[in-house]
């Protein structure tokens, strides 16, 4: 019955040969660090996932922020595992990316043609560190209010346009409402679709290209 | 012979990875639907006694209008809420205590004096000062409270 439907379905589609091309695709003999990708990728989908989850109960307002957070650690069933998860896997990420990033250096798989890879998953590493920057905020604590004061102020620090940029991440002169719904705003929007792009033409790559082999002393 | 028996390592691997992948499913699907589900499976707030005032304005015969506000809590959102209550005493013993909230629509009704009937001015549904349906939409009787005289002050059973 399933066999059939698969059978109906890929003469209409050709899932399978997507299928093939992601999950049978052929890769050279290589070791664990080749699957810190791969643990990232589990770790982004289920920041995904928990992340939609809080903003089932989240308000973005300084009036609302904290005490919603709250709620969901306290009041609902669960809720303390979703945003743990979310609050884990967060520092997971940062340092998945990081790992992933030193395989690619030490394995030299940032050359020719990789190239492209390289550079997206430069931009990849900014936005993780962006989300990183932006969901900091949002439970609106001591913690959160004063690490991005702290932070919007170093990146207020340049010469001639560090105070343009501190106002433009403020949204003001202090830390405010506006701040605090901006942040969101990039959580939850800017950043993910950033992400879903640029982690699209990412793993493109990776399938067109195929990964690296582990390199010998010849080369 | 033997060889087909045995299962080949990429339909182990296959078995394998839809299992722990199943169990991941499970560990993220079940909290989700409990947090999603969550406050709606919630009842209605722990009832407790609520003091509406002294038996002594309670007029023999007439439905008498006691204000009161309650705290009540929605998700993190503590509001403060007016309850109406219309007490009513033939004998001055035994009380009964109504909601003013229409049982059509949820308007508030009123005690109309000079007709002797609560009217609600929504839909004209009309009751008698028990709270019995007389006429209009109305599906049921007003709903009552449980009530208990405690130092001769007037307490009620609610959330």
């Amino acid at each position: 019955m399933i066999a059939k439907f698969a059978n109906w379905l890929d003469e209409r589609v050709s899932w399978r040969q997507v299928w093939d091309a992601i999950f049978l695709r052929k890769i050279p003999k290589v070791n664990w660090f080749y699957t810190l990708g791969s643990a990232t990728l589990f770790v982004a989908v289920n920041q995904a996932v928990t992340g939609i989850l809080l903003t089932l109960y989240y308000v973005p307002t300084p009036d609302h922020a904290y005490d919603s957070v709250q709620y969901i650690t306290t009041q609902l069933p669960a809720g303390w595992l979703i945003r743990g998860l979310h609050h884990w896997g967060a520092s997971a990420m940062v340092v998945l990316v990081v790992l992933h990033m030193l395989r690619v250096i030490f394995y030299g798989a940032y050359k020719y043609p990789r190239e492209v890879s390289w550079f997206t998953g430069v931009i990849l590493l900014l936005v993780v560190i962006g989300f990183g920057f932006t969901g900091y905020l949002l439970p609106w604590d001591q913690k959160a209010y004063w690490a991005t004061t702290v932070g919007t102020r170093i990146a207020g620090t340049p010469p001639i346009i560090g105070d343009t940029i501190l106002r433009i991440m403020r949204g003001g002169e202090d830390l405010s409402a506006v701040t605090l719904a901006r942040f969101f705003g990039t959580h939850v929007w800017v950043l993910p679709a950033t992400l879903m792009l640029v982690l699209g033409i990412h793993l493109y790559l990776v399938i067109r290209i195929g990964i690296s082999a582990v390199p010998t002393k010849e080369n | 012979m033997k060889e087909k028996d045995e299962i080949s390592r990429r339909d182990f691997m296959k078995v394998v990875t839809l299992s722990i992948g199943g169990l991941i499913g499970l560990g993220w699907g079940i909290p989700a639907i409990a947090y999603i589900v969550g406050p709606a499976l919630k009842s209605n707030q722990a009832q407790a006694w609520i003091r509406l005032g002294s038996t002594s304005k309670v007029e023999l015969g007439v439905p008498t209008l006691f204000k009161v506000t309650v705290k009540r809590q929605t998700g993190w959102i503590v509001n403060e809420e007016e309850l109406s209550v219309y007490v009513l005493t033939e004998d001055g013993r035994n009380y009964i205590a109504m909601s003013n909230v229409c049982t059509h629509l949820g308007c508030r009704v009123r005690w109309i004096a000079e007709q002797g009937k609560f009217v609600c001015p929504c839909h004209n549904g009309v009751f008698d000062k028990q709270g019995n349906v007389i006429s209009g939409p109305p599906p049921r009787p007003l709903n009552q409270y449980q009530v208990k005289v405690e130092n001769d002050q007037l307490l009620i059973l609610g959330g």
